[in-house]
């Protein structure tokens, strides 16, 4: 198995490679400070860092014994985890179609069940309650304009 | 009228009272609850803050902050679980006490403890702070960059285990809030031609991801899990004279000593609660039962952690530096609702600083009143199951990313930065060195470029001024501590 630091350190040495050599896109202002100025600064430390991650996982690599067993992974909590972050994304997706009264609570009702709530009363209290509550405190107290349904 | 007499009126009338209530009421609940934090806290009330005047949102802000630090020794106390990090050491005693069936007394105690620590340190930032505004109006650019440069390197005793990774996390917060228009150019940075990030990423949904987001999917591995529950019945909330009269000698000096520890940046309420837990323990001459159920175990870092409160507000008002990760939240919560810490706050609007500093009083009073009240509440708090908890509090992290541009996109802005937060968290990264690069890092970028621009583009402005040295100065001692106090803490062979 891979040291985590050597996927992060990959991840960020690369990421501060693509951003410096962006930066050569950017206008030079000779008077103050150049836009290029901070941006480069902070990537040349970024890789400076996650170079130095990088060996640290490197060496951790060489100390883990081939014969350790494999971490397992927690294949239940990892399809929660995807599965909420989809519900979540699902819901910015249709809120701006179905309105926020519509879209709420089936994201909440959604996240409850990923939370393993079996109780179906709870479930439909809680997501159609918290949505009330949320539009009268936002839409009537506070005045924000929260998404409609397109036909309202 | 005198300026506290003033601020007394102002807090005290009807259209704002309730909103300190309100704050230290939930930020009790928040810091009992076990995976919300104060920081979590604050970032919840940020989309109704944003709707109240700037000295009413400051004090339920201030009220959050208060009553999460003292939230968090009831679940220490009640099912041996910290609900906010500086209640750590709280639980050491406070659970023993429970199991022997004294819950209720220990509750009692903490709640007069974190009272008492509380008014200490808020006397000691009503007298501190007027003074170190009045100094830091000197300042100008160089001495502002150096104070963010000093302000950066809290990012080093926030890391968490590594310092390496709480280096990068703050580096990448730094990248993220390069994104964007550079404010002295005009010009948009890594914007990719996508006209939402000509404006850079937003704040608020950005710290909403950092933190509460993140922290919902970590929840996610509790699901299925048996948690504690504290089932006993909670009886004698008071502790008698004789034990009031041992505690007091202990309360004072740990309020004081959380006071001082708390305006150093980079400290915070943990760090305070343990040290005046040993400082308590080794002055004892009932050393022995430390660890065993000692109300003093309980008392000395209540009092710390509360006594931090007052201190770490002294250098984010008077200096906008953050001394630890609620106070950076806080930072970036008071910037959001249009307040600016800093020396000419205290010159400019002093309503609001007045109104603060009562606020801050009062929110002490509460914490008592609501404190020994509660007693018999607190556990049923506990009780709420996560699958209720966390999606409610998921839809509210969604219409506050929302509330503040009446923009979807901030609401995927949030989810994505909750995703990168729970993958950085899962892997060791602390999610506070980003905020806090996301955070100072556009201001020491234009106080560097109010610099130059002053002295012509010459660079060598930046160590002329002497107080500028000075914060270069304990910038480096700063990092130099982190390191020894990284390197003790490690086990050895590691």
């Amino acid at each position: 198995m891979i040291a985590s630091e050597i996927v992060f350190g990959a991840l960020f040495m690369l990421l501060s490679i693509f951003f410096f050599a962006m930066t050569f896109s950017f206008p030079e202002i000779t008077i103050a400070l150049s836009p290029t100025v901070f941006p480069r600064f902070v990537t040349v430390c970024l890789f400076l860092l996650s170079t130095l991650l990088l060996v640290q996982g490197i060496g951790k690599q060489r100390k883990i014994k081939p014969v350790k067993p494999r971490e397992k992974i927690d294949r239940a909590y990892l399809l929660r985890f995807i599965l909420l972050a989809v519900a979540g994304f699902l819901y910015t997706r249709i809120i701006r179609y179905t309105g926020y009264v519509v879209a709420t609570p089936l994201f909440i009702a959604a996240a409850m069940l990923v939370f393993a709530e079996k109780k179906w009363y709870r479930i439909v209290l809680i997501s159609g309650g918290t949505t009330a509550v949320l539009y009268l405190v936002f839409r009537m107290v506070f005045r924000v304009p929260l998404p409609r349904f397109g036909l309202w | 009228m005198s300026p506290l007499v003033e601020g007394l009126s102002y807090v005290l009338s009807l259209s704002h009272f309730p909103f300190l209530v309100i704050g230290v009421a939930g930020g009790i609940v928040v810091g009992a609850l076990p995976g919300l934090t104060g920081s979590v806290g604050i970032i919840l009330l940020l989309p109704f803050l944003y709707y109240l005047e700037p000295a009413t949102a400051l004090i339920m802000l201030s009220g959050m902050f208060c009553g999460a630090i003292y939230g968090g020794s009831i679940s220490a106390i009640l099912i041996s679980t910290p609900g906010t990090p500086s209640a750590a050491a709280t639980v050491l005693d406070g659970y023993p006490l429970a199991q022997k069936g004294e819950a209720g007394k220990a509750i009692g105690v903490a709640t007069i403890a974190s009272t008492t620590g509380g008014i200490i340190s808020t006397l000691c930032m009503i007298f501190i702070s007027p003074q170190l505004a009045r100094f830091a109006l000197k300042f100008g650019p160089e001495e502002y960059f150096a104070l963010m440069v000093f302000g950066l390197t809290v990012i080093a005793s926030v890391s968490g285990r590594s310092l390496v990774k709480g280096l990068i996390s703050g580096f990448f917060g730094l990248l993220i809030a390069a994104i964007g228009i550079d404010e002295l150019s005009g010009y948009a940075r890594f914007s990719f031609d996508v006209p939402n990030l000509m404006t850079g990423f937003p704040m608020l949904p950005v710290l909403i991801g950092m933190f509460a987001i993140s922290q919902i999917f970590v929840e996610l591995g509790n699901v299925g899990k048996q948690l504690q529950r504290y089932e006993q019945k909670i009886k004698g909330v008071f502790p008698s004279w004789k034990e009031f009269k041992r505690l007091i000698t202990v309360i004072i000096p740990a309020s004081l000593l959380g006071t001082f520890i708390g305006i150093i940046p980079g400290t915070g309420g943990a760090i305070a609660s343990f040290m005046a837990y040993n400082e308590t323990k080794r002055f004892s001459k009932d050393q022995d039962s430390f660890g065993k159920g000692n109300l003093a175990g309980v008392a000395a870092p209540e009092a710390a952690n509360n006594g931090t409160t007052g201190g770490a507000m002294v250098p984010l008002l008077t200096l906008g530096i953050p001394g630890d990760v609620v106070t950076a939240v806080m930072l970036g919560a008071l910037l959001l609702i249009g307040v600016r810490p800093g020396p000419l706050l205290f010159q400019q609007n002093p309503q609001i600083i007045n109104a603060l500093f009562v606020g801050f009083m009062l929110a002490q009073f509460l914490i008592l009143g609501l404190g020994l009240a509660g007693v018999k509440v607190f556990p049923r708090i506990l009780k709420v199951p996560i699958s209720i908890l966390f999606p409610v509090i998921f839809a509210l992290c969604f219409l506050g990313s929302f509330s503040l541009n009446n923009s979807i996109y901030d609401m995927l802005v949030a989810l994505l930065f909750g995703v990168i937060g729970y993958f950085m968290r899962k892997h060791g990264f602390a999610a506070a060195p980003m905020i806090l690069g996301v955070i100072l890092g556009p201001l020491a970028e234009r106080e560097l470029g109010k610099a130059l621009i002053m002295s012509h583009g010459n660079w060598s402005t930046l160590i002329r001024s002497p107080i500028a040295v000075f914060f270069y100065g304990i910038s480096i001692l700063s990092v130099t501590y982190s390191l020894l106090r990284m390197r003790r803490s490690k086990p050895r062979g590691e």
